[in-house]
């Protein structure tokens, strides 16, 4: 197996999905979705169940033949290739091995149906075996393993082969929150190493965004953002999306004026400077969104600020997180490092300060 | 225990659950009493299967020098395990085509193959024959394993069944990912975790063969007398201890294969199916 490092490079598409439509009996799955995951990224396929995540991945497989338009890997038409002819692999979220099988039989498997001579297949699974840091265990069977073990193994027989793309259905989601986060850390580093495109498919968005190259946010069968994990947290392309991913404040608000670098809204009981043109016409009822951890309670622009009173305060360790009751009853939850400094008293007033820059409207 | 939650009073405790105990015993006593009697007396020195005389081995001698008899144990296992063969190969065939397959006439295959289970075997046996006789086939080995394997297909089809049907069809998909054509699907990953039932519907069918004694009646020929025909010969000439020797074998033999079978293959069973 290689271990020199690559990078991803920008121009070269490995997995295409050109205007791919799936049907089932009454339902569709995947409506007109146009994809293109690029050589040696981590990319992700991001949404809640049903969302059609999943469909992807299996039609990327060849699990599922699509309704309609193409698949290409590495530049071929697959559509109609069957699975076992495809260069993919796939580990499985429940992780499928071969009960039957040692654990070097397993991930020696994918050699074994390619006729790959005994001594070289032994030798290949070894070393996969040791790249996930199971060489011990050849000789174990799958159910004397515990589940970080046997999702190990998968991945070993899945990377074995060296595919060209891997796809993961989910493979974290029966671990523990521990362990879930030491593989997440290992598959990220596993796949910058080997350089081959992941394609991961999970409903965590906390997951997503620390492990991606590029996510796609799906939606009722349809991408609806697609970009790198900072795009999506910070430049949310609507009001799905922004509440969707991490914590995000609705405010209501309603637009008094706008030009060409601010949109001058009324919010909270005040009027507040929101950066950048947003094409609302003045009187617009609109969502105004902000993070909690954007919002500050030590007055920087003062120009920018609304009144609110502490309604609840909670603890989380590294973070206080603040709720605050405004003038015209909306509520605004801040987060504030846990720097030590004395937390405000519950039933305070405060004046909250808002960037112009970190504040994004939304048509409602 | 009584309906308030007390504990159970006098009546409960000594006349119900006492009745309860000696029934079950009278219940073992009835199963395995003959069969204790009858190995018993094997060992009678006299000529009674009723009156003990002295212990001895001679009748087991003289089943063993009886070469009626060892014919007749050869014709049975030849069809036993013939006729086992063929219906678990069927059986396994069927069964997953019947769990993993989609065509027509899929659940009218899965009821034929059960059929033979509700039909009166004198009434199969007496259809056989006649169908046998007006196609022209010879009484002998052939027509015995033709009708062993209808007696026994069922209960192959069905026990494969159960286990294929418990499979877990991800794994197949994991294998077609991983690069394995259907055929090496089928011979690697299906197979593999079948076979502890496919061993079973093995045994099962060799030993309904090897018991059956009706269909055997409608479809023995010349020279192919099994041992359950043999032994019912000799019942019409009197019962001696011979006869009690050979059943003492024929516990003997099926004991061992049941132990073997359970020591080996039912925690192999219990394991595939658990999940």
């Amino acid at each position: 197996m290689s271990t020199t490092i690559k990078y991803p490079s920008p121009s070269k598409a490995v997995v295409e999905l050109r205007g791919v439509e799936k049907r089932f009996a009454a339902f569709t799955a995947l409506r007109r979705m146009d994809l293109t995951i690029r050589e040696g990224e981590f990319f992700t396929l991001l949404g809640p169940s049903g969302c059609g995540k999943t469909t992807t991945l299996r039609l990327i497989a060849g699990f599922e033949l699509p309704s309609e338009g193409q698949i290409m890997i590495a530049g071929q038409d697959v559509s109609n290739v069957p699975t076992h002819l495809r260069p993919v692999h796939t580990v499985f979220q429940n992780y499928a091995l071969f009960p039957h099988m040692t654990v070097l039989d397993n991930v020696a498997f994918p050699l074994t149906v390619r006729r790959i001579t005994k001594a070289e297949r032994l030798e290949r699974a070894r070393a996969a075996l040791d790249l996930v840091q199971m060489d011990a265990f050849g000789d174990r069977k799958p159910s004397q393993l515990s589940g970080g073990q046997q999702q190990r193994v998968a991945l070993a027989r899945a990377l074995v082969n060296e595919p060209q793309v891997l796809l993961l259905d989910e493979p974290l989601g029966a671990l523990d929150l521990k362990l879930r986060k030491e593989m997440q850390a290992e598959l990220k580093a596993m796949q910058r190493r080997l350089g081959i495109t992941f394609v991961f498919v999970t409903h965590d968005q906390e997951e997503a965004l620390s492990m991606s190259d590029r996510i796609a946010l799906m939606k009722g069968g349809e991408i609806v953002q697609l970009d790198t994990p900072t795009g999506l947290y910070d430049r949310p392309a609507n009001a799905y999306v922004a509440d969707f991913i991490g914590e995000t404040n609705m405010i209501p608000a309603r637009v008094v004026s706008c030009d060409a670098d601010a949109t001058l809204v009324e919010a909270m009981g005040t009027r507040l400077r929101v950066s950048g043109y947003h094409g609302q016409a003045a009187g617009a009822e609109v969502q105004m969104a902000i993070r909690p951890e954007r919002v500050s309670d030590e007055i920087a622009e003062p120009s920018n600020c609304a009144e609110g009173v502490l309604a609840d305060i909670e603890f989380i360790g590294t973070d206080l997180r603040m709720a605050y009751r405004m003038t015209d009853g909306s509520r605004v939850v801040m987060r504030r490092q846990n720097s030590g400094r004395a937390a405000p008293q519950l039933g305070e007033t405060r004046r909250l300060g808002f960037r112009q820059q970190d504040l994004r409207l939304f048509s409602r | 225990m009584s309906a308030n939650g007390k504990a159970p009073n006098w009546f409960v405790r000594h006349v119900v659950y006492g009745a309860a105990g000696w029934i079950t015993l009278l219940t073992y006593l009835f199963m395995l009493l003959p069969i204790v009697v009858l190995i018993a007396f094997a060992f009678n020195a006299g000529k009674s299967t009723v009156v003990w005389t002295g212990f001895s081995f001679k009748w087991f001698e003289k089943v063993i020098s009886n070469r009626n008899i060892i014919d007749a144990l050869e014709v049975s296992l030849i069809v036993a395990v013939a006729s086992a063969a063929i219906s678990t190969a069927i059986g396994a065939v069927a069964a997953v085509a019947i769990t993993r397959r989609s065509f027509p006439g899929r659940d009218a295959l899965g009821a034929a193959l059960a059929a033979p289970l509700v039909l009166p075997e004198i009434v199969l046996g007496v259809a056989l024959l006649v169908f046998m006789s007006f196609v022209g086939m010879t009484l002998g080995y052939t027509t015995m394993i033709i009708g062993h394997v209808l007696v026994s297909i069922p209960f192959a089809t069905l026990i494969v069944r159960a286990a294929a049907s418990s499979l877990d069809p991800r794994l197949e998909n994991a294998a077609a990912d991983l690069g394995a054509n259907e055929w090496q699907t089928f011979r690697m990953v299906t197979l593999p975790q079948l076979m502890p039932a496919i061993f079973t519907s093995f045994i099962l069918s060799a030993t309904l063969s090897f018991d059956n004694l009706v269909m055997s009646t409608f479809t023995s020929g010349v020279g192919t007398t099994t041992l359950p025909l043999r032994i019912y010969s000799m019942l019409k000439l009197g019962i001696t201890p011979e006869i009690n020797a050979l059943g003492a074998l024929m516990v003997l033999a099926n004991v061992t294969i049941l132990l073997l079978v359970m020591g080996r293959y039912l925690p192999l069973i219990l394991k595939t199916n658990r999940r």
